[in-house]
């Protein structure tokens, strides 16, 4: 068997996602990297988008926002890529439904945005790039294949 | 003594009074076990970013950046004169002195430090809010909306309005007083500096809440190639430095949640228990009035007989 990466996602609430993977697809600040076995160390911040980990030919999409990548060996020589973000989830849990309640909230947030003050505004603007991202991701994988 | 009607309707007032308390002590004791669980949750985030924050901090040398200790003195257009408390607190009472110890702590913190002018507050919690404006302290910003279980989204805007000012160079140092989940009996106030962010406490910080477990790598394994870092360092710094700040203050507002919890749980256990032997001494009373009603009943019964016979 080829060589495989341990992928680990955290966010501040729970470990999302502990598994092993052929490659992992991150998008950086700088843009999007492939992360393949006997990476080099690396550290990285994230945008966001979707972390795609692949598997046999198969991929399992996610959509992020902020955090960071770290890949680097543990002991067992293994290639460790861990993921500390702020808000991480399948793209299989994201429903349809839950789509078009994302754009709605996201179209309304804009409007309430306009009328805020500085420290409330914070607060919109995260859950605004939230909800943007869910709906880009969902987007561009309807139409893709990606294991459920 | 009372008549027996008085009595009975207060041994029925204490009993719902027990009834409420009772809830109250149960409900408080599912929302803590939650807030416990949510703690617990966080610490492999905590670890992961003290882990992050070591792998960088080979660079983080060369890195000047003002959330970090030590480069405040080197760069006179940051050296704020004010310091910025947090002072976190609960919305409502009825939870011992959870609330009181908190804001005693605050305001011995506040006496040593000479000029009371030069202080800030930043409260979460109506409680405290209302205490700091009463000795007349100068607050900033109150936050006092926050819902029940907290989620990291709830926390942005009191991190980033932290990171935002002290960026500016308006402040100095940045302490928070909250209270330490030790166990459910006993909770302790406590003061922990967020900003700048010195490296010896934040470890201390992260060791405080990994202390059960250990299964998170802290230490480092040495002599790995440098890290390839994508991105500019002092931006990516930067982002990590704020990150920690809101982990940080995300943690301390959970333990705080889960002290608020377990000080009520058992004020209220305090106050079912207290309410329990009311009811055993109005009883008591209830029955001896009722006694006495038919011995004297009985009395004047036989006193009517004989003066007929």
């Amino acid at each position: 068997m080829s060589k495989q990466l341990k992928l680990k996602i955290i966010t501040p609430e729970k470990l999302i996602l502990e598994e092993m993977m052929d490659a992992v697809v991150v998008p950086t600040i700088e843009g999007e990297i492939t992360i393949l076995p006997e990476h080099i160390p690396l550290i990285g911040g994230l945008r966001s988008g979707d972390i795609v980990g692949i598997v046999k030919g198969e991929h399992i999409p996610m959509a992020v926002v902020g955090g960071f990548v770290e890949v680097k060996e543990d002991e067992n020589k293994i290639t460790n890529v861990i993921i500390l973000a702020d808000f991480v989830e399948f793209v299989t849990d994201i429903s349809e439904e839950e789509v078009n309640k994302a754009k709605a909230k996201a179209e309304e947030l804009r409007k309430q945005a306009e009328n805020k003050e500085v420290v409330d505004f914070e607060h919109f603007a995260t859950e605004l790039e939230r909800s943007l991202t869910r709906v880009k991701i969902a987007d561009k994988w309807r139409t893709r294949k990606y294991r459920k | 003594m009372a008549s027996t009607k008085e009595i009975k309707r207060r041994i029925k007032s204490v009993k719902s009074t027990k009834k409420i308390t009772k809830a109250m002590e149960l409900v408080a004791a599912s929302k803590m076990r939650k807030a416990v669980a949510q703690t617990l949750a966080s610490r492999l985030y905590a670890g992961y970013s003290w882990d992050l924050l070591t792998s960088m901090s080979g660079r983080l040398e060369e890195v000047k950046h003002i959330f970090f200790d030590g480069i405040r003195a080197e760069n006179p257009r940051h050296s704020g004169a004010r310091t910025l408390f947090v002072l976190i607190t609960s919305n409502g009472s009825l939870c011992g002195g959870y609330n009181a110890q908190a804001i005693k702590k605050a305001i011995a913190l506040m006496r040593e430090i000479k000029d009371l002018e030069s202080i800030d507050i930043i409260s979460v919690g109506k409680k405290g809010d209302g205490a700091m404006r009463r000795v007349g302290r100068n607050v900033v910003a109150s936050f006092t909306e926050l819902p029940a279980i907290l989620s990291l989204r709830d926390i942005t805007p009191i991190a980033s309005f932290i990171t935002s000012e002290y960026k500016k160079g308006i402040y100095k140092e940045v302490f928070v007083i909250y209270t330490d989940f030790i166990s459910a009996l006993s909770q302790i106030p406590k003061v922990r500096q967020i900003l700048p962010i010195s490296k010896i406490e934040l470890k201390q910080a992260i060791d405080e809440v990994n202390t059960i477990d250990q299964n998170i790598p802290l230490a480092i394994t040495k002599n790995q190639s440098p890290y390839l870092i994508e991105g500019d360092t002092g931006k990516l710094v930067e982002m990590l430095a704020e990150k920690l700040v809101r982990m940080q203050i995300y943690q301390m507002m959970l333990e705080s949640g889960a002290s608020e919890q377990s000080a009520r749980m058992v004020a209220m256990k305090n106050a079912s228990e207290a309410a329990g032997e009311m009811i055993d001494d109005l009883t008591l009373v209830f029955n001896k009035a009722r006694q006495a009603g038919i011995t004297q009943e009985i009395s004047e019964i036989s006193a009517g007989m004989a003066s007929v016979s």
